[in-house]
Formats: structure tokens, sequence, C-alpha cells
């Protein structure tokens, strides 16, 4: 039976030059060798290291800390620098994930126990389910034409079990919030999808190599700036992030439906906007900003691509953190009507405007 | 005279035109900063000579007069004995609030302001400083000092200096004192002028049915004492009147 | 639309008679009969400084709020009489710490009313001086804390950084950065040097340098506009009838400045201008306080340039040095005894007018009564007004525009 096993996983192999010495003397050892080429298989590739599980912790240790940072720098301030003082203080995401490991973990009389402790952890499942149909260039989970709408539509998920915490928690404010959550999804979606149709329209194709492949001389944004900027006002709106943090507003209501969260749940609670924010701006680089595209790495073999995908999604999430120093908060009427007018009609332009470029 | 101010009027030019300045403006700032916090403590703001800090003491020079007691707001001024029987001041910082009015009411200039204020105490009880006399010894954890001026902007220089947190201040220019009577008539003989002094400059001599008291002008360090808890305000104090 | 009350027998919950909250029970079990919230934004919440605000909420929008204040009550009244006149003076700036040049002014001028001490025109201009800038750094606190009520946190750093500037020049007067106690009967306790008094107009326009990024980046930002613009608005007659004072009614269109009408130290030897709005929404409320910042920085420019030479203590105290009242603060002050009568002055503080009032029997060293008003006291009711018919999120809005502050008002 490991004969079996072992030819499926050896049969569609991630080959990376740079450590290939150490997987041949590894695959000496009669058991290794079964753990290393199952970490090598493809899909076991794909959502456990590059662009899934390990990526996503890197990711997460980062931005959190460059976020502080950068807004600091605009404050006339100096962000986190105590922790590890020689590094600058990088390390400080991983001092407070530590930190809540430590810290009580509260459900009170009140809340709905089994939803209230279950619902942060079954939340990583619409995080994860839409990374596995994202292709990192060679590095793929499950390939098929129809990736781009599945992802989309299990990335709509996620609202549905913020909306679970906050109903588990029984509190007045987190009820105020969650109404908000379930609010302001009517604001975002339908201007969202319009702008990837857009997209797809110039590509004439929803399969993700072939969008990746079509933007080899210019890049998606160069092409229907205005779909590029529908896109990223709707996701400033789906990660809650500033200028539209509504239903976790520190102020008015307390943190909304995570107001009652303390010790790890709170940890994994605070991370699910930074992860949604991941899954979108990874469709974002392969929409507008060329996907995979750059000069191959001899030397990295098939990780080169995946690399340069996780570059870009890097920086472009480092760039995008910019806003929290730039804007307050709006009110919930306020996207509302924004989002089904002014959105709405700049994301038709966009369609208009995608569908005369694809006619010429 | 009167200036009216408007809000601007609402339309989308200038709200396209307000984003984007928002915008540059924080990435300008993002990308050349105009920083202006320090690291502190290993970095400490210079303060001028006239900071109030904690009171330096000089057992040398009080004369025991019992008003830095008297005015203190926060009552965080208490008198305690020495071996001698005279009084002196034991601050009791948990209550203090550093206003130096006690520095501003003494005559010889034994309190004296400092620079030293964020120190910490181990314990509520060490707050309580009985014995005054002495620099206090601290512990400096700052190894440079950054001062702010004003010129366009904030200007803010850096240097590596451990600046010393006690300063020199003049003794104000107030000339020695001595209790002096006004109306002799209205002694009555409580002698609590006799008890009442610090330096026993005021001998009593008892004949046949009166007393009489007598201050002696070489012996008095001007504290007025004497002359606050007369009932029948006999004496004052003068100043010294040279020759 | 129609509405159909609805008639549930429910009671509320257990944890309102564990609370000591100042509403009757009727309201509670009214809003459990109706589709209301009663929502409790109280001391520990990020949004409601040190008070409790008890807000009735029907869907989005806010029916009434009640206030509860009297968290931070120090009952200073109180205790102002069993201290000496000279050792209130600490106690009585402790309302508003960087704008206690006001709040001493009124104390003083109503003991030197009653003494009828003089007070030389270079200690006036000092004084003046100490209280132009406890405005500016009220007016920059406030417009900290509402930038922050609405989410914008740069809007909170940067004035508080600008704020700092004021500290400095704070501690290079009176030793000290905020509280300074300076402001005595006669005069100020100590002189101002030349190098100081350049630095203070040099202050001014590094000031004004900062503030001009600040306007970039929050006082025209489209959002904050949105945020604020017809949010809390009060009409002239509306103002007037609840007794808003200070920028706040000024902003209504009613134009009412302490400092012009009974003018006092300096204010009738310079020239600056009463800042009027015509709208009274938070928007006119919050530049109101902008433009007063910038008629402060003039008016601090033309006191520096305008400063007589002189002494700084009157001839009326006694002193030894008429610069520097070290040494005899003790035989000047300690036994002050005020003549029998009620003294009364009103002042400009920052965020409106204050009153101060001594009632004096005319024989002990510690005065009978002191009756302080201050500003957030008199307009909290106009606060609570602006509040009703807006949406749950603009409470916070019409908060930060007010710059309430618990601890001043509840003395």
């Amino acid at each position: 039976m490991f004969e079996e096993l072992m030819s499926i996983f050896m049969g569609d192999s991630v080959n990376i030059p740079l450590i290939q010495p150490i997987v041949d003397t590894l695959m000496g050892i009669p058991l290794i060798n079964l753990i290393v080429a199952f970490i090598l298989w493809r899909p076991i590739f794909h959502i456990l290291v590059i662009p899934g599980l390990l990526g996503i912790t890197i990711i997460l240790l980062w931005i959190v800390y460059w976020e502080r940072k950068l807004t600091a720098r605009v404050q006339w301030r100096v962000g986190p620098k105590e922790v590890a003082r020689r590094a600058g203080g990088v390390i400080q995401t991983l001092a407070d994930g530590i930190r809540y490991f430590f810290q009580e973990v509260i459900a009170h009389r009140d809340a709905h126990k089994l939803y209230f402790i279950q619902f942060p952890l079954i939340s990583f499942l619409p995080v994860l389910l839409p990374l596995l149909f994202i292709p990192a260039g060679s590095v793929w989970g499950i390939r098929t034409i129809y990736a781009l709408p599945i992802a989309l539509a299990l990335i709509s998920l996620i609202p549905v079990f913020i909306l679970g915490m906050g109903w588990a928690s029984n509190n007045k404010f987190a009820y105020i919030g969650t109404v908000r959550e379930a609010f302001i999804y009517f604001a975002y979606e339908i201007p969202f999808i319009i702008s990837v149709i857009a997209m797809t329209v110039i590509y004439e194709t929803a399969d993700f190599f072939e969008i990746v492949a079509k933007q080899s001389i210019i890049p998606g944004v160069f092409i229907n700036p205005i779909a590029f900027i529908v896109f990223l006002i709707t996701l400033l709106i789906a990660t809650s992030r500033l200028p539209f943090d509504i239903p976790e507003a520190d102020q008015e209501i307390a943190f909304g439906p995570y107001v009652e969260y303390s010790g790890i749940l709170f940890g994994l609670v605070m991370t699910l906007p930074y992860e949604k924010l991941y899954l979108l701006s990874l469709i974002s680089v392969i929409l507008f900003f060329g996907g995979w595209n750059g000069p191959a790495i001899p030397i990295l073999g098939d990780l080169a691509p995946a690399l340069w995908l996780f570059i870009k999604a890097f920086i472009f999430m480092s760039i995008v953190s910019l806003t929290r120093s730039i804007y307050g908060r709006y009110r919930i009427d306020q996207t509302l009507k924004m989002g089904w007018s002014k959105i709405m009609a700049l994301s038709i332009i966009g369609l208009i405007l995608s569908a005369g470029v694809a006619i010429w | 005279m009167v200036k009216i101010v408007k809000p601007p009027k609402v339309d989308i030019t200038r709200t396209v035109i307000g984003h984007l300045k928002a915008i540059g403006e924080a990435t300008k700032q993002a990308i050349a900063p105009d920083t202006i916090t320090i690291h502190y403590p290993r970095e400490r703001r210079k303060y001028p000579d006239n900071f109030r800090g904690l009171m330096i003491f000089s057992k040398d020079e009080c004369i025991s007069c019992f008003r830095c007691a008297h005015i203190c707001p926060a009552n965080a001024i208490q008198m305690f004995p020495d071996e001698n029987g005279r009084y002196y001041p034991g601050v009791d910082y948990a209550k203090c609030i550093l206003c130096h009015f006690c520095i501003d009411s003494c005559p010889t200039a034994a309190l004296k302001p400092s620079k030293i204020h964020d120190v910490a105490f181990k314990d509520v009880e060490s707050m309580f400083i009985k014995e005054m006399d002495g620099i206090p010894e601290i512990k400096r954890e700052d190894k440079k000092l950054v001062e702010y001026d004003f010129e366009e902007d904030l200007k803010i220089t850096k240097r590596k200096y451990v600046e010393n947190l006690i300063v020199e201040v003049p003794k104000p220019p107030r000339p020695k004192m001595i209790a002096a009577v006004k109306s002799p008539e209205n002694c009555i003989g409580c002698r609590l002028c006799f008890f009442a002094c610090p330096v026993d400059a005021i001998s009593s001599k008892a004949e046949e049915l009166e007393i009489i008291l007598d201050t002696d002008p070489k012996k008095c360090t001007g504290c007025g004492i004497c002359v606050r808890i007369c009932p029948t305000d006999v004496l004052i104090l003068q100043p010294v009147r040279e020759g | 639309m129609e509405e159909y009350p609805l008639e549930l027998a429910i009671t509320p919950p257990r944890e309102y008679e564990v609370y000591f909250v100042p509403v009757p029970k009727e309201l509670l079990e009214d809003s459990y009969k109706s589709d209301d919230f009663v929502v409790f934004v109280g001391p520990q919440h990020g949004g409601s400084g040190h008070m409790r605000l008890i807000v009735r909420v029907k869907g989005d929008f806010i029916v009434e709020v009640i206030p509860d204040p009297g968290y931070v009550h120090r009952s200073m009244e109180k205790l102002a009489e069993t201290k000496l006149y000279i050792q209130n003076i600490p106690l009585f700036e402790r309302p508003s710490i960087i704008d206690f040049g006001n709040y001493n002014l009124g104390y003083v001028r109503a003991i030197e009313n009653a003494l009828d001490i003089e007070v030389p025109e270079r200690a006036k201009y000092i004084r003046t001086l100490l209280a132009e800038l406890g405005r500016i750094g009220t007016h920059l606190y406030d417009a900290g804390i509402l930038a922050v009520f609405i989410g914008h946190t740069t809007g909170f750093m940067w004035p508080f950084a600008v704020r700092e500037f004021i500290t400095e020049i704070f501690a290079r007067i009176t030793g000290t950065r905020v509280t300074g106690s300076f402001i005595i009967p006669g005069g100020v306790r100590r002189d101002v040097d030349e190098k100081t008094l350049s630095a203070i107009k040099r202050m001014t326009y590094a000031m004004e340098h900062r503030l001009k990024k600040f306007e970039r980046i929050f006082i025209k930002n489209p959002n904050t506009i949105a945020r604020l613009k017809g949010v809390g608005v009060l009409t002239k007659e509306e103002a007037a009838k609840f007794g808003v004072v200070g920028p706040f009614v000024r902003a209504c269109g009613i134009e009412y400045d302490v400092r012009a009408i009974e003018p006092y130290e300096a204010y009738d030897e310079i020239d600056w201008e009463v800042v009027v709005g015509t709208e009274g929404d938070s928007y006119t409320r919050f530049l109101v306080r902008v433009e007063e910042i910038n008629q402060s920085l003039n008016m601090i420019r033309q006191l520096v340039d305008n400063m007589p030479e002189g002494e700084v203590i009157s001839n009326d105290i006694f002193s030894f040095d008429k610069k520097d009242i070290r040494g005899s603060f003790f035989e000047a002050y300690a036994d002050l005894v005020l003549p029998e009568g009620e003294y009364t002055t009103l002042t400009e503080a920052a965020r409106g007018t204050l009153l101060y009032t001594i009632v004096s029997d005319g024989e002990s060293t510690m005065p009978y009564r002191v009756r302080i008003i201050t500003p957030g006291w008199m307009y909290l009711r106009g606060f609570m007004e602006a509040c009703k018919g807006h949406r749950l999120a603009d409470l916070q809005a019409i908060y930060g525009s007010f710059g309430y502050f618990p601890p001043e008002a509840d003395r």
C-alpha cells in the first residue's frame, strides 16, 4: 500500500532544485520519505506551505506589526519597538499571541456556550476553503475552470460566521454590531461581483491560468482602472478596514460582535479580517497585477511563480493598510447609500468600459 | 468685531480633491515623517531651570518657622523634631502636588527646587520622607538629552549628555527680620511666646505679681512663631536696620 | 408607516435592578413592551468619557438621552470651605488642567474685587497670555477627542502632538507643564524673561505650520464633513432656551463672548474678533473652535510685541522683590481676610462662561462659601436636546463636537 501512495505522491510532485539534495537524502529513510513526499505533493504543498497555512502565518505575523508601524509613522510617533529591540520590534505579534494564550477565556453565563466557543474555530473553514481554489502559478490545489466563481462564493460565507458569533454573545452591543455586519454585506456584494465580471469580460475567460497568461504584456489595472478602483473600495468594505470598519466600531458599540471574547478566542477572532484581506488581495493580484508573472529563477524551480504571487500580495496588503491613518469612519446608512448609488454607478461604468475594450 | 465662519459647500469636485489631498498628506508623512516623540526613559527632555520637581532641603539654613507646613494646600508637610528638639519639615510625596508654595514661603531658602520629578518609590511608606536633609540618591536610566526648540517648525536636538538635576537658585532678597514689641500694654503674661520659641530667645522673669518677658535680639532668627501665636497681638516682625 | 403597539408580558431582566440606574423602572418596562432598546453607554465604554448616558433607541434612531453625571465628582465647593483663600488656587484649577489661566483668573479676580487690589500692567499682559495659551490647548484637546470619537486616529494624535508645544511653553513660564497655579492676587508669581517671550512668538509660527497639515488630513477631509455636517443642529431659539454657553452658542448665531461684553485684564487693549457661526450643526461648532485657535495665536503675538515693562506684583501686596514672590509668599497671603459680602466674576474659559462667587463672613481666613459653575454643566441640557432624532452613531459625533468634559462639569 505504501508503494501505491508513494507513486501517487511522486507522480505530481513540486520540483525545487534548491532543496533537492536534502530531499534526496531524506528519501532514503523508510518512513520519512513518505512524509516528505506527502508534503511535496502538489495539492498538499499548496494548502500547507504557499500560499496556504505557512503563508498565512507569515502574513499575519507581519501585517499586524506593519500596520501599527506604518500608522505610527504617519502619526508622528514610532510604533512598537521594545520586544526585540535590536530588530526594531519585529516579533511584536508573536509576543501578543503568546500573551493571549495565557489569558483566561471567559464564556459568560448568558451566552450560547456551544456556538460561542466553536464559531471562532469553525470560521477557519470559509477562509481555507477558497484558498484551495486559488492557484499560485505552478502550485495548485484543485484546478478547474470554475475556480473564480467558487472562490468568490466561498468567501461570501465568512459574514455568516461573524453573525453567529455576535448572536451567541447575547449582549446588546453585540446585537447592534451583528445587525450592522449583516447590513453592510448588502452594500458591497453587488458592485464587487460586477467589477469581477468586468475583468472577466476583458479576458474572455474565468480560468485563473489564462487570465494570468493574458497579462504578460500589460497588467489588468491599466486596461480597466475604474474596475480596479471599485474593487479596491469594496475590498475595504468587505474586510472592515477604515473608513468602513462599522461593525466593529470601537467607540460606538465597543467592538460589536466580538465584544465578549477574551483570551485566545479573541486572538483568533481578531485575525479573521486579516485573513479575508489576504484572500481578496490574492484575487486582486491575479486579476489586476499580473498574478505570478515575473522573471523565472532557475534555482527555485516550481517555487518561483508562487513566490512572485506571494510577494505581490504582500506588497499590496502593506499599501492598503495605509487607509487606517487617513480616514475616520462612515455611518452605516451613509455606507449603504454610497454602495447603492455611487459605487454601483462606478462599477457599471467599468462594465461598459470593459465591454468597449473587449469589442475593440 | 465679528468674524463669521461658514462650512464649505459639498459637491463632487471638492470631495474628490479633498480625498486626494488627505491621501497625499498621509503618504507624504509615511515617507518622510515629522516624528516628535522621544524614546523615554533612554532619552529625556530638557527642563528649564525653574522646573517644579522635588524639594531639596538643607538643615543648616532652616529656622523652624513652620511656614511651609502652614501654607501647603495638600497638608503634605509635617514637622518632626530631631535630637536637639528643633523641628524640621518632612514631606509626604503621596500628597504633594508640587505647587512649590512652600518654597515660595521659605524665608531663608532652606527649601530649594530641583528637576527631579519622575522617580518611583518602592512602597507607599517610603514616600513619606521624614529626614529630608541632603540630596536624594536616584538611579538614572537616561543616556541622551532631547531639547525642544521652535524655528519654522519644531526643532529637536538630541545630545549624548546626562543632565544635572540639581539647580543653583539665588537666595531671595529678604533682609533679616527679628521680633520686636509693638504693643506691650496688651501682654497678659500667658507665656505662649516663651514656650513656642525654637531657639529660646525669650526669657521670662516673675517679679511680684507681674511677669516680664524679654526678647534677645542676638538669638532671634526671625521665624515669627511668637508673633503668630500671641493671642493679644503684642509682637511684630521687623527688619533689622544696620547700625 | 403604521405602527402597532405590542402587548407583551415581559419584565426587565434582573440585571437592571442590580445596577443602580437613576431611571424609573417604568421607563425600562415601557421600552421592553415597544421595540425600543435602552442602551447604557456607561463609564467603562470606549466612547463615553467618564459619565453614563442612558440612551433610548428605536431601531437606529435615538428617542432620548438621559445623562447621569457625577461619576468624577470631587466636591470642590465643600473642600474650599476648609482651606485658606490662597490654598484654593491649586484646587480650583483642577477641573480643566490645561486651561488653568482662566480658572485661576476667575477666582483671583473675585478676591481682588473684594480687597481692591490694583494689578500692574505687565502682570495683566502675562495673565492674558496664560489664558490664551490655555484656550488653544483646550481646543486642541477637544479636536483630538472629536477625531477619536468618529474613528480617525490620526486626527487624535496630531492635535495632541501640537498641544505639546503649549505644554513646553508653560514649562518655561511657570515651571510645570499643566496646572500652573501661577496667578495670585496682585499679579503673577514670577516674571517672564526675554528668551521665553521670543520662544513664544516663534512657537506661534511653528504651530501654524503644523496646523496646516492637520487641516488637510482632518478638517477638510470629506469623510469628516460627511460625518459632522447637519448633525446635531441647535437653532438660535433652542440654544438660548437651553442656556448653552461659549463657542457652542456662538456657532448658532448668537454673539455672546464675555471678553467682548465685559472686558477684563488686557482684552480691550489688543485687536481681536469674536468668531460666530451661522448654522448650529456639529461642523460649525468645530470650525468656530478652529478659527478661535487662529484668533488666539494672533492675540498672543500682539501681547508679546506690546508687553510693557514694569513690575509683576502689585504695590498693595507685601513683597520684597516686585518681580518674584519668593520669600514673602507667606506674609503676603496667609492671613487674607475678605470683607463681608458676596463677590462674583464672569470669565470666558475655553468651553464657555465660568462663574465664581465667593461669600465671606468678614472674620475668618477661610471662605464661607465658594460657588463655581463650569461651562460643561451649563450646556449639558443643550447637548442632550441636540441628540434627539439622530442615529446612534451620531451620539459620539455630537458628544465630540460639544467637547463635553466630565471632570469639568462634575467639578
